[in-house]
């Protein structure tokens, strides 16, 4: 494929991509930072219906043959640290390297900030991918180890009984918790009226 | 229930969107979902007008060109567009930061936010390349593909996400 009709591919893809995030709200900080306080999980229910989707869909792609998977390789030590800085990075800028666009798109200006940063982290790993990281990198390196290689059960058989579970936790989720309480008046994840007092100073001897 | 004036969707019509987006993805362009290997695309093209010595570290060279990695960077910049015709069509443009901010840290300037946010940005993304993946490629695709060290990525993810915002943040 030519690069330009990959980025009119990329271009279209995105603004739909923007969209959705912009209409789920995970544009904004506080449905991230909220989501990862466990106190309202509208940014879980979306990541989850996005995974729900994502499994029914390539079981049908894998199962007829239309497509082949591409996961990424297992990697104990990189997959550990690196997920850990990521969420601590995304707590502190209230954004994951996807979201911060749409905060950008919606007219946000920290979230430029948020960009910028992220440009530099990536040059920093850059430089010191060969030298510093390699041993952290490849350490407890398994390969492309999925879930359905350990079982021994065919790709689509555990997408979609996982699909399945992920629905279901969905359904109670909801129940328990519905999303449109949860993204607040201004549907920015602020709830409606300030804390109490009582309930601030539970907070603050927190 | 789609409606591009309505304010918010629920967070699973918009999810179901996101998770249809596999569809060309892997028919079109033959990988999944992704955002964070295009801040590595942009920024060493960027560093090479600085440093030309750049191209010479592998990792930088296997991100500075080719459809896949265009195709990444301009799905990053359809999402600002998508986001921004979406927040107007709706009513909702955002500017400064969010009132949010205020609640879960208590007063402060827009300077202290602007640099939290450029640490935070820096931090995140430098841990999205240690992991080789971030929300979207570990875990919405990698998830999705049913990968073991993408499990693994999002717990982890996960586990420091909600120790740091406990610890950092007033509870809202």
């Amino acid at each position: 494929m030519s690069v330009f009709a990959a980025i009119l591919i990329g271009l279209a893809m995105g603004a739909i991509f923007g969209m959705a995030l912009e209409k789920g709200r995970v544009c904004e900080g506080g449905v991230i930072v909220c989501q990862m306080q466990m106190s309202r999980h509208a940014m879980l229910k979306m990541f989850l219906s996005a995974v729900a989707t994502g499994l029914i869909v390539l079981a049908i792609l894998v199962g007829f043959g239309f497509a082949k998977l591409s996961p990424k390789a297992t990697l104990f030590a990189a997959d550990i640290v690196g997920g850990a800085i990521l969420g601590v990075g995304i707590v502190m800028a209230g954004a994951c390297p996807g979201t911060v666009l749409a905060q950008i798109g919606t007219g946000y200006r920290d979230a430029i900030f948020t960009f910028i940063g992220g440009l530099f982290g990536a040059l920093a790993f850059t430089y010191m991918e060969p030298n510093i990281l390699k041993p952290v990198l490849t350490t407890g390196s398994y390969g492309r180890l999925t879930l359905d290689q350990l079982l021994g059960v065919p790709f689509p058989a555990v997408a979609l009984t996982f699909a399945a579970v992920i629905i279901g936790f969905l359904v109670w989720l909801e129940k328990v918790s519905p999303w449109e309480k949860e993204i607040g008046p201004n549907a920015d994840g602020v709830p409606e009226e300030p804390a109490t007092p009582v309930a601030a100073s539970g907070a603050a001897l927190r | 229930m789609l409606g591009f004036t309505k304010r918010a969707w629920s967070p699973y019509a918009a999810g179901i969107v996101v998770g249809l987006l596999q569809i060309p993805a892997f028919l079109l362009i033959g990988t999944a979902l992704g955002t964070s290997s295009s801040y590595v695309t942009i920024s060493a093209n960027l560093a090479q007008f600085i440093d030309p010595s750049i191209v010479e570290i592998k990792y930088a060279a296997n991100h500075l060109g080719g459809a896949k990695n265009w195709w990444q960077v301009a799905l990053i910049a359809g999402i600002v567009l998508g986001a921004f015709v979406s927040s107007r069509l709706s009513g909702t443009p955002r500017w400064g930061h969010s009132p949010f901010w205020a609640r879960a840290m208590g007063a402060h300037t827009p300077a202290r936010r602007y640099a939290m946010a450029t640490l935070g940005g820096f931090i995140m993304v430098f841990g999205a390349r240690i992991a080789d993946g971030c929300t979207s490629g570990h875990g919405v695709s990698g998830i999705a593909q049913l990968a073991i060290g993408s499990f693994i990525a999002v717990t982890a993810m996960f586990a420091a996400g909600i120790v740091t915002a406990n610890l950092i943040y007033k509870r809202v």
